[in-house]
């Protein structure tokens, strides 16, 4: 898939877009879980892949199974992860932890079907947790959103996360 | 100090001070007596498969690079130049012909030979005597089928000897199959605040914290009973499990059913099926205990000082300290390389689903971990200690194992025998003095025929 600058989305999608967006970082923030799986289309798939540091001039060729990943989460998945942390078994997140969600440098792009766009953003997570564990995580995000119903959903999401080396003791987050 | 080590743990009766979590005194001598003395996994064999392949690891805090030779050999070196000390390579991993060093240039071939040097006439004036300035080389370094490590200690065992009896139970994946055994996937590599004995305590014996500490994750993906454990640790199976130990200092638990390595897989069928079919030829190879008790099921193995691996949920990871209370906690997903290849997928799947950067189980680990270690920092609590006495003498001898073996998977068995080894080694000046033990071991006619 091309980026296609010639013709940008109508405004109102784009501002319809943006507004999914942040409205998704809100509920997650506010561990509306329900009603942040109502925002992801059936067929949705959620991926964030490992990475390692390599010289550029590397010419090694890729690992035989890939490099792994941190998510790769159809619909199912994404509820058992869910199931999990309302479980109320998740020690790690009781008491609640303190987590806000930046988006930003949102660029919404057209694509193929109409009824599709294609979305960079850029996630800036802050974690406060315990007795005052601060982590900032940044993360860099490519998604397809999807007009169904009158609501745009959120159908892919490819995630880079900007960091060599997890700087927490967990993931119990969605980006 | 090393009267003080003596009474910093007690493993007759399961105790230990928890200064040994915090004290940077302590930590300094781990570094020189444990991880500056025994064998050190440092890569495994499919990770770097061709000449010239390397991979960067460490050896306590010291940055290594291990390196394929142009005739297969394996040798690893200090990551550190020998002009100034810059580290040489800061990639992960990779193929080099050479490594230059960022700083003055000096580059150094696959071999650790000093190859070039800037100036070398102009500014050296041709005196500089080459041969004295290749890398260093880690004192030894050996291979047990398809693992590598390595020993700054010269007058180590072998790494044959090292390992003793935990062989048998690292056979179980490493020769349980003709084709050998593989790593997979990137490293998967997180910053934790905790004491590196911490996680290697953890995962060495304690059955214990799985059904309540883990009870979400449990309740979410878990497909099939894991005999000798629940959900909420509202119930135990001591039948079910062994907690092996006094071997060297490396211990295993091990589930018996010959499956339940595979519990945590929301679709265990595909590896069920391999089970199924290749049992007959694992039988064939490891005997009947090991072929078609613990081959697939729930099985962890420590290998002394920071080596895990969990064949059956299939990761394997190191922990290397980073001071008194850090560590990195590296983890890859483990194959035998005679599975189909969507067999091999899956387990790298299942792999970073359970115990990945984002796992459903790993992630329930860390903050208690952290918190152990930050509760050994206070004024009042560095004087206190903690203990893993639970089923205190009830191990023996177990037909067709090697080892001290305490029944069930739920047992701080395996703690005691750990913290022994820690203190042994802290309180010897040499590797003379460390003592070498490997009870109730099998003759070679037995493990065949166990």
């Amino acid at each position: 898939m091309l980026d296609r600058p010639l013709a940008p989305p109508p405004v109102e999608v784009i501002v319809a877009v943006t507004q999914a967006l942040h409205r998704e970082a809100r509920l997650l923030d506010n561990e509306d879980f329900e009603g942040w799986l109502a925002m992801l289309g059936k067929d949705v798939s959620y991926r964030l892949e490992l990475k390692s540091r390599r010289f550029r001039a590397d010419r090694s060729p890729p690992l035989p199974f890939g490099p792994g990943v941190i998510f790769n989460e159809d619909l199912g998945r994404l509820k058992m992860r869910v199931d999990r942390l309302k479980s109320g078994f998740v020690w790690a997140e009781d008491p609640p932890n303190y987590i806000r969600r930046a988006v930003s440098n949102v660029e919404v792009l057209a694509t193929q079907p109409d009824n599709e766009v294609r979305v960079h953003s850029v996630l800036v997570m802050h974690r406060n947790r315990i007795d005052g564990t601060t982590r900032l995580l940044t993360a860099g995000r490519t998604d397809l959103w999807r007009s169904e119903g009158g609501a745009w959903l959120l159908t892919a999401r490819e995630i880079v996360l900007d960091h060599s080396v997890l700087p927490d003791s967990n993931l119990n987050a969605f980006f | 100090m090393n009267d003080s080590i003596a009474d910093l743990v007690d493993s007759r009766t399961g105790r230990q001070s928890r200064s040994i979590y915090a004290s940077e005194d302590i930590y300094r001598q781990e570094l020189e007596r444990i991880f500056g003395r025994c064998w050190l996994f440092l890569v495994h064999t499919s990770q770097i498969p061709k000449p010239g392949d390397y991979f960067r690891t460490f050896m306590g805090e010291d940055d290594v690079i291990v390196i394929r030779q142009k005739d297969g050999s394996i040798k690893a070196f200090l990551n550190s130049c020998t002009h100034r000390g810059n580290r040489i390579c800061r990639a992960d991993r990779g193929n080099a012909r050479a490594f230059t060093c960022n700083y003055h240039g000096w580059s150094f071939s696959p071999d650790g030979a000093l190859s070039g040097v800037p100036l070398e006439n102009e500014a050296y004036f041709g005196e500089l005597d080459r041969t004295k300035f290749g890398l260093i080389p880690v004192t030894k370094v050996a291979e047990y089928k398809g693992l590598v490590f390595g020993c700054w200690d010269a007058n180590s065992p072998s790494l044959d000897d090292y390992l003793g009896d935990a062989k048998f139970f690292l056979d179980v994946w490493l020769d349980a199959m003709p084709g050998g055994s593989a790593l997979l996937g990137e490293t998967q590599k997180m910053v934790l605040g905790t004491n590196w004995k911490l996680p290697v305590e953890n995962v060495c014996g304690d059955g214990y914290h799985l059904g309540w500490a883990h009870a979400g994750a449990m309740a979410a993906v878990q497909s099939m009973d894991l005999t000798g454990l629940s959900v909420g640790n509202s119930g135990v199976d001591l039948d079910g499990g062994l907690s092996v130990a006094g071997m060297n200092g490396h211990m295993v638990l091990s589930a018996l059913d010959g499956v339940s390595g595979y519990a945590f897989y929301p679709d265990p069928k595909p590896i069920l099926e391999y089970l199924e079919a290749n049992r007959q030829t694992v039988i064939d190879r490891l005997g009947e205990v090991r072929g078609r008790q613990v081959w697939g099921a729930q099985v962890n193995i420590t290998i002394f000082p920071n080596l895990q691996l969990l064949p059956g949920l299939n990761w394997f990871r190191v922990y290397h300290p980073k001071g008194p209370g850090q560590i990195e906690q590296w983890t890859w997903a483990m194959a035998e390389n005679d599975m189909p290849e969507a067999v091999k997928a899956q387990i790298l799947e299942n792999q970073c689903l359970t115990f990945g950067l984002a796992g459903l189980f790993d992630n329930d680990d860390g903050d208690n971990l952290t918190a152990c270690t930050e509760q050994s920092r206070g004024w009042r609590t560095a004087q206190m200690d903690v203990y893993t006495n639970m089923a205190v003498g009830r191990s023996g001898k177990r037909e067709g194992f090697p080892g001290d073996i305490a029944a069930g998977l739920v047992s701080e068995h395996n703690q005691r025998y750990f913290y022994r080894r820690w203190q042994e080694h802290m309180m010897a000046e040499t590797w003379a003095e460390v003592p070498t033990y490997n009870i109730n071991s099998l003759t070679e006619q037995e493990a065949e025929h166990a």
